[in-house]
């Protein structure tokens, strides 16, 4: 254990074994850094722990360094190897940066900020996201986009079937195949403004800019009902 | 919840330490579920005959049980060996008048002799696997049964959260694919049309020994299996008719294989090297008990794989 965990005084950049701790030990430490003002903690050993940096409200950076497990969060992340499922989960500002995949539900109901995912993410990322911006550099898995409400999903590689199903709005961009387009998902060509913006973004997280972008957007037949497009909620439920 | 483990060397020559490699897995897992845990172990074939693996039950004698038990197998099999440990007897069997007729009445009359007067339970069967399973976590297996010290070729196991059927340890993993020899299933999830697809099985003449809906995918396998189909398309046929949610992992003489529901409601983690195939339901189990950065795999919702010695 080191000094941060042993509640030493607070340092500009500070290193938490995670061999030796309870992760409530963990993130108790990383709570202590953010209110006393340290700007970068690293998580040594994290062996994919699952609900790492947790509840953090104050700024705080962390560089995991290793795998994390499930429902990592937390307001300014940098993960060196991979992610359970529900990285970012319902986060509502910061930045979480995955090097390597991601399991399910990547970003699931995030309302802001954004999750960077390098490599391939599971099944249902960005499921109910409600705002903010998820980018995944490789490939996303099955009904990914579900229902999502708000915000903006950037997919470099290829999307599994069904994405953007039953979607009430956002935006969805995929680089590579869009085979099935889920229920109500059109697939349409950005405008100029938005490949500009892609390329801003891209540019940004240190993908390559450009790519054939599709736009994945609602078709809006499921905002309301009506007993003349039955058929459309029969296909929908 | 449940957690799943699987591991395998490529090399089909190649042995090493499988028991405690997937213990050292469920260890980790065990966080997944603390009903039950379970290994099915794959050792190489050393010419014993057809192992049973027998449960005794709840006694203060399994000594006395074994004995009655070797009796009963003498009057359908040469018993040319027995070991007892703890609640378990290994027994080695082989056909009294060279290779039987049928090899399914056989093991069919094996199973009754066996299981007589309900002094057994035969929870494994076949060249080189042997399936233990106990009530509670995994920590304690490796002593009580010799696990630890395991040499084998590959195994499968598995940490249980019951959910479905009763709490004993016959309702744990991995459940055998009676009477089909050396194939073992795990499974995280719940097969929804498990009584369904159980009467229409129950009249093709296909025995149950639990009511544990995950059995059902062990003997829809292994039927599959004995009509000469390959893993990979009973798997895949296991996909499109098993309703539920489910990852599972099935192993055989010659190898592991995996199936994931179209929602791809539970997790696999699978990582591979030149020498060997570790698989888990969460990344931690893995690097828990591998050094280094592992390349790691997630399958997809329908994917099935196999993995071959």
């Amino acid at each position: 254990m080191d000094a941060l965990a042993a509640g030493g005084t607070p340092i500009g950049v500070g290193r938490i074994d995670c061999a030796a701790l309870s992760t409530r030990e963990i993130n108790r430490a990383l709570r202590r850094a953010s209110t006393e003002g340290v700007l970068s903690v690293s998580l040594l050993n994290p062996q994919g722990r699952h609900n790492l940096a947790v509840g953090l409200v104050d700024p705080l950076g962390i560089e995991v360094e290793g795998s994390a497990g499930y429902f990592l969060d937390g307001p300014r992340i940098r993960v060196r190897g991979n992610c359970g499922w529900s990285v970012g989960e319902t986060i509502l500002s910061g930045e979480i940066v995955v090097d390597g995949q991601a399991g399910n539900s990547a970003g699931a109901s995030m309302r802001g900020g954004a999750v960077v995912i390098r490599g391939d993410v599971g099944a249902r990322a960005g499921i109910a996201m409600k705002g903010g911006l998820l980018l995944i550099g490789g490939h996303v898995g099955y009904m990914s986009g579900f229902m999502m409400q708000k915000g903006t999903m950037i997919i470099c590689g290829d999307a599994g079937p069904a994405i953007g199903d039953s979607m009430y709005d956002g935006r969805i961009f995929v680089a590579g195949k869009v085979e099935q387009p889920g229920t109500d998902a059109v697939v349409e060509d950005p405008t100029a403004e938005e490949l500009r913006w892609l390329d801003e973004t891209l540019l940004r997280y240190g993908f390559p800019a450009g790519g054939d972008f599709k736009k994945i957007i609602s078709r809006r037949r499921l905002w309301n009902f009506s007993k003349k497009e039955i058929g459309v909620w029969i296909e929908a439920l | 919840m449940c957690g799943i483990a699987g591991f395998l060397y490529r090399d089909p020559e190649r042995t090493g330490p499988v028991g405690a490699t997937i213990l050292g897995l469920l260890d980790v897992l065990g966080s997944r579920g603390t009903d039950g845990t379970g290994v099915a172990l794959y050792g190489a074939p050393d010419g014993r005959g057809m192992l049973l693996r027998v449960w005794l039950g709840e006694t203060p004698n399994p000594e006395a049980r074994a004995v009655g038990l070797a009796e009963r197998l003498r009057t359908v099999a040469l018993v040319e060996g027995a070991e007892v440990r703890d609640d378990y007897v290994m027994i080695a069997v082989r056909p009294p008048h060279g290779e039987p007729a049928s090899q399914g009445a056989w093991m069919a009359a094996l199973i009754e002799a066996a299981e007589a007067g309900g002094e057994g339970a035969v929870f494994s069967a076949g060249h080189t696997l042997q399936i233990t399973k106990a009530v509670g976590v995994a920590a304690p297996l490796g002593a009580r049964y010799g696990l630890s010290g395991f040499e084998g070729t590959h195994g499968i196991g598995h940490t249980r959260l019951a959910t479905e059927s009763k709490v004993d340890v016959a309702h744990c993993h991995p459940f055998w694919a009676r009477p089909y020899p050396d194939i073992a299933v795990v499974h995280n999830g719940q097969i929804t049309n498990y009584r369904k697809l159980r009467r229409l099985m129950e009249m093709r003449g296909i025995r149950f020994a639990t009511g544990n809906d995950s059995e059902i995918i062990a003997l829809y396998l292994a039927e599959r299996l004995g009509r000469g189909e390959t893993l990979e398309a009973a798997l895949r046929a296991s996909i499109a008719e098993l309703d539920g949610t489910f990852t599972y992992l099935v192993s055989t003489a010659a190898g592991i294989g995996m199936a994931k529901d179209n929602f791809a409601t539970k997790p696999l983690v699978v990582a591979e090297c030149a020498e060997w195939v570790a698989i888990a339901s969460e990344e931690r189990a893995l690097s828990a008990v591998f050094e280094g950065p592992l390349s790691i795999y997630q399958p997809g919702a329908g994917e099935a794989l196999v993995w071959m010695r």
